[in-house]
């Protein structure tokens, strides 16, 4: 039904990650350089969109193609932002987990890492100087384990279920009830997250 | 924060219609245009009459200026719409239909109406095709457990209704069988 012409484009492929970043609980490897080169890409074309605005011999066709050029800078700008608005979220929402955790940390960018540890003290200092430190010292832990509750600092939840497309043959994943599983070319298929977490990673699979 | 409630649980339309408005479409321009570089590729040029190939969001554009055409394409039609409707209505399975069927046909449908024909019925079928799909999952709900679901010929925006309902049932089915106890009562 859909014709997919030869590899995608940079922007396709930010497309692609952009859509995994928003469907997936846990926070996926920074696609620095891909963003970089597509920020450049923005910076260039831009310019471009300038230089023609600035020469006054501009025809209706050159009208045309500005207004265009500019409405898909838009577009691209929008998915950036949207792409690190949303990794910035669950950075935010799971800081104190990173700090403690350096398999988490590899896939972050140094700023990212570094917003993400002093947002981390921002709210622990917080806290403590709001309410802990009246408390007695016994119940001014901000990582105690209590029995039956969940634990106070909060990890990416691995077994929500995201729905996933197979992009090519699949090697075979285990599945929560035993079974083995193999996705074929474009199938498509709701499971728990860990299940296609490593294909996810090799781009074998994308959420939809 | 950096995220605002309305984004954080499930992607939303709009977002769905940006992804698809990627996707190449026919056009046939009333301007000319040289070939010209963009980021997600070179496009043109257009000379008119003779037929190009743009991304959707820049053909809506050029229409809405009304400097073009635009091609549905080959699936926007009566025959191949009622052909697939029947077929839905007859078998248990989803019928394969493009993947973002629901957001191009919409997009076209509300900037190039008068390029395709018989807009009214296509609107009309394509609204019944919609509920058929739409029980046919509403039934696959019986078949979720905690595992796996695999949901063959299911669209974009299809996923995208059913997905919050779906992940939290599974979410409750996964706590109910890591629970022996529970799932011996239940």
């Amino acid at each position: 039904m859909e014709s997919e012409t030869g590899e995608e484009t940079k922007l396709q492929e930010l497309i692609r990650h952009w859509m995994n970043e928003r469907h997936a609980p846990d926070i996926l490897p920074a696609q620095s350089t891909l963003l970089g080169r597509l920020l450049d890409h923005i910076r260039k074309q831009n310019e471009t969109v300038q230089l023609l605005r600035a020469d006054p011999d501009s025809s209706e066709e050159e009208h045309f193609r500005i207004m265009l050029a500019q409405t898909e800078i838009e577009r691209v700008k929008f998915i950036v932002r949207s792409y690190v608005r949303t990794r910035l979220y669950k950075i935010e929402k799971y800081a104190r987990f990173i700090v403690a955790n350096p398999e988490i940390q590899e896939r972050l960018s140094a700023t990212e890492l570094e917003h993400a540890r002093r947002f981390a003290h921002l709210m622990e200092s917080h806290f403590h100087r709001t309410v802990l430190q009246s408390l007695p010292a016994r119940q001014r832990g901000l990582a105690d384990e209590v029995p039956f509750t969940p634990p106070m600092i909060l990890e990416p939840d691995k077994m929500r279920a995201v729905f996933a497309m197979a992009r090519t043959q699949c090697p075979p994943v285990r599945l929560p009830d035993g079974s083995t599983s193999e996705m074929e070319k474009g199938q498509i298929s709701l499971t728990p997250y860990y299940v296609i977490e490593q294909l996810l990673a090799r781009d074998e699979v994308e959420l939809v | 924060m950096a995220l605002s409630v309305s984004l954080r649980s499930s992607v939303t339309p709009p977002e769905l219609e940006l992804v698809a408005s990627e996707q190449l479409i026919e056009i046939i321009p009333l301007i000319s245009m040289d070939k010209t570089a963009f980021i997600s590729g070179a496009y043109g040029p257009l000379r008119p009459p003779a037929k190009c190939k743009l991304p959707i969001w820049m053909a809506t554009n050029l229409k809405l200026k009304k400097k073009c055409h635009i091609v549905p394409p080959a699936w926007l039609n009566v025959d191949f719409l009622q052909d697939r409707l029947t077929r839905e209505t007859s078998q248990p399975e989803f019928c394969a239909m493009p993947f973002r069927f629901a957001e191009i046909a919409k997009i076209i449908l509300d900037v190039a109406s008068d390029d395709v024909e018989n807009p009214d019925k296509i609107r009309s079928l394509l609204k019944d095709l919609r509920e058929a799909r739409q029980a046919k999952s509403r039934e696959g709900i019986t078949k979720l457990d905690h595992s796996e679901l695999s949901l063959p010929n299911l669209c974009s925006m299809e996923i995208n209704e059913i997905r919050p309902f779906f992940i939290r049932s599974m979410g409750v089915l996964t706590q109910l069988t890591r629970d022996p106890a529970a799932a011996g009562d239940a």
